[in-house]
């Protein structure tokens, strides 16, 4: 699967991106506003951020915030239209854990939601591998791992000047052949590698045994305790590249109507509140063990992975400072205790 | 000072269920509210220019439990504001006042270090040394306070049952604030659109502005998520962002006492405090009104008066 | 490629009829016609029922395979799009997204008692397996129909109820919650009126489904009675949307509602955390 290592300039990344960009839509993490970095489309003169973790993971491109599934015309004769993705996309810059977060998606929507599925064929991920990972990651704490390559196209490595590029794929290999990559030298090669060699990351908690342990504590007064202080919004769900909950609603349309898939969180009361008045997870406390349940619990035990990356950001962006690192290594104690 | 309030804590724990204060966060760089019910839990308690958040945000939830919580000034203006709408009793709360100085705004942080690959954090008067694998960096406090810090008139907390220190006196008169709305006033209309439009087109709508907020007590049944009526459809363009900003801001006109812990819920850096604040400047101007600061007060925009004496109807 | 588990059928309303004053029995035709042939579903399996511009919502299947003129949905009225589905006329436009999730597992319950116990708009699953039952008479034993509503005004299907009074190879009982005028009938809470019956659980399946309450109390005179959690089965609400397990909304524990249910015995319930 591997041709030579490449290289990639710095200053030949502009002409790839805008290369790619002819034949896709090139996706790129951005600096919005300062401290915060997001994906948008990759357009002449942007920079790009890839010397750090996104804000948000590229999740909007395989799974948008809001789509339209279906348009209904009701004028005349009642008709009903499906609106597929259209086109390629390129993902430019993701890290292992935005790509183990793609692997969530895979085990659950798979080939079974057309609109997922287009799109997931038609993107190449170029990602960057890591070298210096922040306090909050624990990629390696849930299976995953600063250098892995695994559901990548390709990977790039930074050394000073650029990156070091290897395919992964088949896709990633059509790829490398664009102009921008030039064979890499030995001492490039050497270079890498020992940059491959001082990454650490040790895992933070051993997580065997948790799906059962969660289920041993699932009706105890733990989970009051340890979301005293979550406020039940949706940032750590939004901003989570594995989560993938959404909502199904119609909008009016002057034509008649639209019928959208949005993110939704199991973090908000709406979400499981039935019309009668019913709601089987009435508090934070209930909504949060789903949430840790739902990852740690009930994904690994139907598909063999967790259903988290470890990337920290529910850490970091979480308005009260949760960390489900804690709480992981909290939920152990009490199981064993 | 860290001492006298973890005392006070460890003898008012007796008659309360709980204490809400501020702990130890995930790394140096963050505090993180903690929830003490046992005595030998007070000693989790900290101050220091981290401790951010607005604790009062957890009061409503925990109605019917006698709650102790530690509050700034600031943040105490949110539990006088609760009160006086009556969302939450006086006899079920006790207050631990702190006189504050000022608290740490760590996105100003971050432009001069890598918040998050801090190893180690030690303070000096008036400033901070922060220590990463590339070095250290030190930074005054003044140039990495909030911007509402900057000239607060009401360090102390307008009420309290004990104070952990001595007050302290008005920094101003909310000078930080104020500069945040003469910003917006000083765009044209068409500016301001595009600022707006520019800023909000990151939202998420994750409505964690809302649900840090201590005043939106009803985030559960939020006329934002209403599909009777459908106020605001769940497209995700900025139009529909707007609305649930302008829908939010309206809501809490005569309510929002301007802690700003919207804009720091904010995970994409939106600027929220300022249009809020800028709410705040109408209403004190029109009404002589802010939230928060005397007892009793009813919301203006709560109270009918058949002339307004701001109001020159007659003239319209 | 296999069709868009998102794209409903259109469907036209045939007839609307007015069960109780809350709930309302909607007969809808799939328009085209070789959809309407392919559309095969089991007892117990569910649909999103469509109103274009307002959203969708779930409901059992109301008719039994054995009898394909037309599907049949009971809706009560209690929030958006169950009080736009009561505003329907015959001649409208409705979706149907289905069948969703599985079915009634009647190939077990062969040669078996069949006890029925319904309250409510609960006895709209219920209806389903037993006239699919009734039109295989021969496959089980004897059945009997336990149902209870508040009053005799909130029982459904008053009609068929009236039908199957007369047959033989039904045993019918209905109860409602207190004396009414006119109603001579049984009076009594269904799980009382359950205890009160007191069947053996010898040879039996019980069926349940009504009100969350309803359903605790039955399964603990159940218990009593002696049924084993493998003999009671019952089919379970909750908020859904995409219907097929991929919203991640409608989960207990690590199984969908929508797709490894509604349908479940109370053994697999017990296997499951305790989230109803």
């Amino acid at each position: 699967m591997k041709d030579g290592v490449k290289f990639l300039e710095e200053g030949a990344l502009e002409g790839l991106l805008r290369r790619l960009s002819e034949r896709a839509r090139v996706w790129v993490p951005v600096e919005a506003t300062p401290g915060v970095v997001l994906w948008r489309p990759w357009r002449e003169g942007e920079k790009v951020r890839l010397d750090r973790q996104g804000t948000e993971p590229p999740k909007h491109v395989l799974f948008p915030r809001s789509e339209t599934l279906l348009r209904i015309y009701e004028k005349e004769e009642l008709k009903i239209e499906e609106v597929m993705p259209q086109g390629p996309s390129v993902i430019f810059g993701a890290r292992p854990c935005d790509v183990r977060g793609f692997e969530v998606f895979d085990q659950v929507f798979g080939e079974e939601d057309p609109y997922y599925s287009v799109r997931r064929r038609e993107t190449t991920i170029l990602t960057v591998l890591c070298t210096e990972p922040e306090r909050t990651c624990f990629c390696t704490t849930v299976g995953g791992g600063p250098l892995e390559e695994k559901g990548s196209d390709v990977t790039l490595l930074w050394i000073e000047g650029g990156w070091l590029a290897q395919a992964v794929t088949e896709r990633g290999e059509e790829v490398l052949r664009d102009e921008a990559f030039v064979e890499a030298s030995r001492e490039q090669i050497e270079k890498g590698e020992q940059r491959k060699e001082a990454v650490k990351l040790d895992p933070v908690v051993d997580l065997s045994g948790i799906p059962e342990k969660f289920l041993e504590s699932f009706t105890s007064d733990f989970w009051r305790r340890v979301t005293a202080k979550c406020i039940s919004c949706g940032a750590c769900t939004f901003l989570c590249p594995t989560c993938y909950c959404f909502n199904i609603t119609d909008e009016r349309t002057p034509e008649g109507a639209e019928r959208l898939r949005s993110w939704d969180a199991c973090m908000f009361y709406h979400y499981t509140l039935e019309a009668s008045g019913h709601n089987p997870r009435p508090t934070k406390a209930e909504r949060y063990r789903n949430r840790i349940g739902h990852k740690f619990s009930y994904h690994p035990s139907n598909y063999g992975t967790y259903g988290c990356t470890g990337c920290g950001r529910c850490i970091k962006y979480c308005p009260v400072g949760m960390d489900v690192r804690e709480i992981l290594r909290e939920l152990k104690e009490y199981a064993e205790g | 000072m860290i001492d006298r309030l973890r005392e006070a804590v460890r003898e008012k724990l007796q008659e309360l269920d709980l204490v809400i204060g501020y702990g130890e966060g995930y790394d140096p760089l963050h505090a993180t509210p903690v929830f003490i019910q046992k005595p030998e839990e007070v000693d989790r308690l900290i101050w220091n220019p981290l401790c951010v958040h607005n604790l009062a945000t957890y009061l409503y939830e925990l109605r019917g439990k006698r709650v102790g919580v530690v509050v700034k000034g600031c943040d105490s203006r949110s539990v006088l504001q609760l009160l006086n709408e009556g969302l939450i009793k006086r006899e079920e709360i006790y207050i631990f006042g702190i006189p504050c100085d000022g608290v740490i705004d760590l996105r100003k942080v971050a432009q001069k270090v890598d918040i998050y690959r801090v190893k180690e954090v030690s303070w000096q008067k008036d400033a901070f040394t922060a220590k990463t694998d590339r070095g250290e960096v030190s930074l005054g406090l003044e140039e990495v306070l909030q911007d509402k810090c900057r000239g607060c008139p009401y360090p102390t907390p307008v009420i309290h049952d004990f104070l952990a220190k001595d007050p302290v006196k008005p920094k101003g008169e909310g000078e930080g604030l104020l500069e945040q709305v003469s910003e917006l006033e000083e765009l044209s209309p068409q500016e301001r659109l595009a600022y707006w439009r520019k800023e909000l087109e990151r939202c998420i709508r994750c409505y964690a502005c809302r649900n840090a907020c201590p005043l939106c007590v009803c985030q559960d049944f939020c006329a934002a998520e209403a599909r009777d009526p459908h106020w605001i459809p769940l497209r995700d363009r900025v139009k529909e962002k707007w609305m649930w900003q302008m829908l939010h801001v309206l809501h809490l006109a005569g309510r929002c006492t301007g802690c700003g812990e919207c804009e720091r819920a904010c995970p994409m850096g939106i600027p929220l405090l300022r249009i809020r604040a800028k709410v705040n400047k109408e209403l004190k101007e029109l009404f002589d009104y802010e939230a928060g600061v005397k007892e009793g007060v009813r919301p203006p925009l709560l109270t009918y008066q058949v002339s307004e004496p701001k109001i020159e109807e007659r003239q319209w | 490629m296999s069709r868009n588990p998102f794209l409903p059928y259109i469907a036209t309303v045939k007839e609307v009829i007015e069960e109780t004053p809350n709930i309302k029995t909607l007969r809808v035709v799939i328009d085209d016609p070789s959809e309407r042939e392919a559309f095969r579903f089991e007892p117990g399996q569910v649909a999103q029922l469509s109103v274009f511009g307002v959203g969708e919502a779930t409901f059992v299947i109301n008719s039994p395979p054995t009898r394909t003129e037309y599907l049949q949905f009971s809706v009560m009225k209690v929030g958006e799009v169950t009080t736009k589905i009561h505003e329907l006329r015959p001649g409208d436009k409705v979706g149907v997204r289905g069948p969703l999730g599985n079915w009634f597992p009647y190939e077990g319950m062969k040669g078996k008692d069949i006890l029925f116990i319904g309250g409510g708009i609960g006895m709209a699953p219920l209806r389903t397996l037993l006239l699919f039952m009734l039109d295989n008479r021969s496959d089980y034993g004897h059945i009997t129909l336990l149902y209870g509503a508040r009053s005799p005004r909130d029982l459904c299907y008053k009609e068929e109820l009236k039908e199957w009074e007369g047959r033989e190879d039904i045993e019918l009982v209905l109860t409602v919650d207190r004396e009414f005028p006119g109603w001579e009938g049984r009076v009594g809470l269904v799980p009382n009126v359950l205890k009160e019956l007191a069947p053996s659980p010898e040879g039996k399946v019980a069926i349940t489904c009504g009100p969350p309450i309803m359903i605790r109390f039955t399964l603990q005179a159940l218990a009593e009675l002696g049924f084993a959690d493998d003999q009671i089965v019952t089919t379970l609400e909750r908020r859904m949307k995409c219907g097929i397990g991929l919203c991640g909304r409608c989960n207990i524990g690590g199984r969908y509602v929508c797709k490894d249910g509604p349908v479940f015995t109370l053994a697999q319930l017990k296997e499951l955390p305790p989230e109803l």
